[in-house]
């Protein structure tokens, strides 16, 4: 990882030979991650990697160019490249210009030292005793264990100028048993509130719950509660079918023509909230975090957004642009559900006939967007909940859901929230409550003939 | 680019190594992109990294760094063979690698005019063409066209003393118009979603495509899909088309003839695979007349290649024949739990990223039928196009596809375009459904560059051939 010296040298040559109205954003991580199964470990990298990338505007257009090399003559091609781009482009409407305000930005602690030194032997030594332990409850283990530390410099010709420095430490535990499987995962920006045994303790519960017990269920709608991976990987798609400046633009998110209406329960507030979440203190534009509410008790508040597409949509801004020039003009890094009073326990008490889920499969939420359609399949721990207890496991099923039904149903939320992580987001992820959910659409299952 | 006697002083180094490599790469990209009559988006990239795989005792470590100088490739080796003594700790199975000969060769994927020196100022008004005249009509809501440059030089060296230099090009295009009338939203596009379709292969490539001669044919499905009744639910005979059932192959044969698949080792990402090593040659994976086929060879494929990234030669081979399950994408490190030899398919998405098998071209071998035959044989069924939805479980048995348009069929005939078509099923029993395979005429590959699989994830580029097929009995909506 670049010290801030290093990284502000490479903003400030980049800014000098741009010659116009210019942003840049210069990322630097040293990222390892351990990845194991069959309780061996068999992918194990370290990567140091850096990147610039440099926004030129040119009378209201825009070009974007990117490099990973830094000496004076790359960084001058790279300008050229932008300039040229930016020559090509159409001015944005109504785009005034980059950020200027230079507010100053929340002082949030993002850096661990630990998280940032923790070795790949350390990593190796409490996973070895994982898979030891493993033996004893017959399961084996396959996951990873991601740790990094990165440093982000990001300025430009208004004299904006940022600096922050954050570690991340990420775990997914997949338990595997004579036939069946459970999971447990935790990212945070520390290594020491990311527990690998624990995560294998608790993968290693769902895969043995009810172990002996399966049963089988007809297609049609049930109640299911919902672990914190699963609500994480439909946030996901909503990031990108819903929430993004893009899909508001386009037209077809469900947030258009819906702003400032109730069209969700009153119970569901989904926020952008990385000043108590996974925190960092601004976007790669320079602009200082908030927490943006997007979905405040079932009433649609504002799509993520650049500067650029705020400005063309005549909306304010939200801080959301995490890299220069990305067509999504807005994503939401730092998904945070708000929670309730219930538990997992409650949920499973007062449920007559329902599935308990852990987490889904490829989820894919381009079925219908407008009405937010998705499909997806269950894995990892799949439960059938029958007169208030836990009384089999079910094989991983198939559903068919909209989720602008399923956020109008939700019966109950947890107290109790969980941070899942996203492979494409370095900066944050999901911090999501167990909510249990009244007629979801099971469609089919996964059966080996 | 990294000297070769560098290279090879640095695997030198690496003494307490089993086996070792470095890969450098350098990955050119350039995407254009119009929307509504402006350009949406334009960018450059230019990415250099260079990695170090070692192997010490029976554990494996990987280095990479962007930083691609002399003095940054002896630190990152350094810290492979640290990766790999904390790998080896942990260690509880011995690791054994299939043999290679060392190779000393270099290949380019041909092209014949570079995407590089086609203006950027050219490729604009190549949209514009193709996306301008699309416009007009208040439901559309968007028209939109996009042109993908791609370029990777790349160099392997490896202790077996291999030496090989690769450069692959390849373009890719497409257009798309979306009609929005209320709460409807549809969505067409040529001749593929998601960026279009590619080929490694130079600017003849997008002027093959012709994309501003389909403009008026994308526009006019797209506003005809908003009025379309919507497919049935129900079981119906299916055809597929050839790009949707590009994709078939690609989830439900591609991924699940995965050698780490099937090993569990990629469960707690991308999932593992029905097809069991103990099912080779006696499961039957489809009808007799299903002949799935991997081929790294075939020119102007972006799944083409002469050398994966264990070295081992690029090779074309049956994953099922006559409908029987016969192989598996394989690399040196998983080839022997099998008791077979690499057959080349290891890859990774620049060197900055672990190799790990990833598909080349894989491809459903034509049959002898002709399309039009084929329809006018259905008496009553549905023919699905263009992928719009792809979600299939972790074993890749139980799938979910959504199209872009169907058409349905009434006594041998083609008759009302529907909307939202949606189909279901599990992967063997679809496969044995088939009973008709078009020939080579409606046979084509497609290029898909954005295969995701590994943590970190890894986009490949990837394609499979595919002609329109019929399969019987499945179910919809």
């Amino acid at each position: 990882m670049r010290n801030e010296h290093e990284s502000c040298a490479v903003i400030e040559r980049a800014l000098e030979v741009v010659n116009a109205e210019a942003d840049a954003s210069y990322i630097s991580i040293d990222h390892n991650i351990t990845r194991f199964a069959n309780s061996q470990i068999h992918q194990n990298m370290s990567e140091e990697s850096a990147w610039l990338t440099l926004r030129v505007i040119v009378g209201n257009a825009m070009g974007v160019a990117t490099t990973t090399v830094f000496d004076d003559d790359e960084i001058a091609r790279t300008a050229e490249l932008a300039r040229e781009a930016a020559r090509h482009s159409n001015p944005i409407l109504g785009f005034d210009g980059l950020y200027r305000d230079n507010e100053p930005v929340p002082q949030l602690d993002t850096f661990d030292e630990r998280t940032a030194a923790i070795s790949p032997l350390e990593k190796a030594r409490a996973l070895r005793a994982m898979f030891d332990r493993g033996v004893r409850a017959n399961v084996t283990f396959a996951g990873a264990y991601a740790t990094g530390a990165a440093s982000v410099w990001c300025g430009n010709t208004h004299g904006v100028r940022r600096f922050a420095r954050m570690t991340h430490a990420d775990a997914t535990v997949i338990a595997v048993g004579a036939n069946a499987s459970g999971y447990a995962t935790a990212r945070e920006r520390r290594t020491s509130s990311v527990d690998v045994g624990m995560l294998g303790d608790e993968a290693t519960l769902k895969a043995t719950l009810a172990s002996h017990a399966t049963e089988d269920l007809e297609p049609g709608a049930y109640d299911v509660i919902l672990e914190p991976p699963a609500l994480a990987e439909v946030f996901d798609w909503l990031n990108m079918i819903a929430f993004s400046g893009q899909a508001f633009e386009d037209g077809s998110s469900f947030f258009v023509g819906n702003l400032d209406k109730r069209i969700l329960g009153e119970n569901f507030t989904l926020a952008d909230d990385s000043i108590d979440y996974m925190p960092f203190p601004f976007d790669v534009e320079g602009l200082p975090k908030r927490r943006v509410v997007l979905i405040e008790n079932g009433v649609i508040r504002t799509p993520v957004l650049d500067k650029s597409w705020a400005d063309r949509l005549s909306l304010a801004p939200t801080a959301n642009a995490w890299h220069l020039g990305s067509p999504d003009h807005g994503s939401a890094f730092h998904l945070v559900m708000s929670g309730g009073a219930s538990s997992r326990e409650q949920m499973i008490k007062s449920t007559k006939l329902g599935i308990w889920i852990t987490r889904f499969n490829y989820v894919n939420g381009l079925l219908e967007p407008k009405s937010a359609l998705m499909t997806g399949t269950t894995r990892d721990g799949t439960f059938l909940v029958r007169d208030g207890e836990v009384v089999a496991r079910l094989p991983n099923l198939r559903w068919t859901q909209s989720m602008t039904e399923a956020f109008s149903n939700i019966e109950a939320i947890s107290h109790e929230r969980r941070s899942v992580g996203t492979w494409y987001n370095m900066f944050g992820g999901t911090l999501a409550p167990i909510v249990k959910i009244r007629g979801w659409n099971i469609t089919g299952k996964q059966e080996m003939r | 680019m990294p000297e070769r006697a560098h290279l090879e002083d640095v695997l030198k180094t690496l003494t307490s190594a089993r086996y070792a490599d470095i890969r450098y790469t350098a990955t050119h990209q350039q995407h254009v992109k119009v929307r509504n009559g402006e350009v949406d988006h334009l960018s450059s990239t230019v990415d250099r990294a260079v990695g170090v795989r070692v192997l010490v005792g029976n554990g494996w470590g990987f280095a990479a760094s962007s930083d691609v100088s002399e003095e940054s490739i002896r630190r990152t080796a350094a810290r492979a063979l640290e990766v790999a003594a904390a790998s080896n700790l942990a260690s509880t199975q011995p690791i054994a690698l299939s043999d290679v000969e060392p190779f000393v060769a270099r290949w380019e994927s041909p092209y014949a005019i570079d995407p590089w020196s086609v203006p950027i100022a050219k490729k604009l008004e190549h949209l514009m063409n193709a996306t301008e005249p699309m416009r007009g009509d208040a439901r559309i809501h968007q028209v939109s066209g996009e042109i993908s440059c791609y370029r990777q030089e790349k160099t392997f060296a490896s202790s077996a003393g291999s030496f090989i230099e690769q450069t692959t090009t390849q373009m890719g295009g497409g257009i798309e118009a979306v009609a929005i009338e209320g709460d409807e939203f549809q969505r067409r596009t040529y001749p593929n979603p998601f960026g279009g379709d590619f080929q490694a292969e130079g600017w003849e490539f997008i002027e093959r495509l012709d994309m501003p001669k389909k403009a008026l044919e994308v526009r006019d499905e797209a506003l005809a899909l908003l009025a379309a009744p919507k497919a049935p639910a129900g079981r119906f005979d299916l055809i597929v088309g050839s790009a949707q059932l590009a994709l078939q192959v690609h989830e439900s044969c591609g991924h699940p003839t995965e050698l780490d698949r099937a090993m569990g080792l990629e469960i707690s990402l991308a999932g593992g695979s029905f097809l069991q090593p103990s099912m080779l040659n006696h499961f039957r994976y489809g009808s007799d007349i299903v002949n799935i086929v991997a081929d790294a060879t075939i020119p102007g494929s972006i799944g083409s290649f002469a050398f994966d990234d264990d070295g081992v030669p690029a090779q074309r081979f049956h994953l099922v024949e006559n409908g029987m399950f016969v192989g598996y994408l394989t690399g040196r490190d998983t080839a022997p739990f099998i008791g077979r030899a690499s057959n080349g398919t290891v890859r990774a998405e620049s060197a900055a990223r672990i190799p790990i098998i990833r598909m080349t071209n894989i491809n459903l071998e034509p049959g002898d039928a002709k399309l039009a035959d084929i329809i006018a044989s259905t008496k009553r069924g549905i023919f699905v196009e263009t992928n719009k939805s792809w979600s299939i479980d972790d074993l890749r048995l139980n799938f979910q596809f959504g199209c872009e348009v169907a058409w349905e069929i009434e006594n041998g005939k083609l008759g009302r375009m529907l909307k939202n078509p949606l189909y279901t099923g599990n992967t063997p029993d679809f496969w044995r459904s088939c009973d008709a395979i078009a020939d080579r005429s409606s046979w084509q590959i497609w290029g898909l560059p954005n295969c995701g699989k590994g943590d970190p994830m890894q986009t490949m580029r990837v394609a499979h051939g595919a002609p329109a097929a019929r399969f019987r009995n499945v179910e919809m909506g």
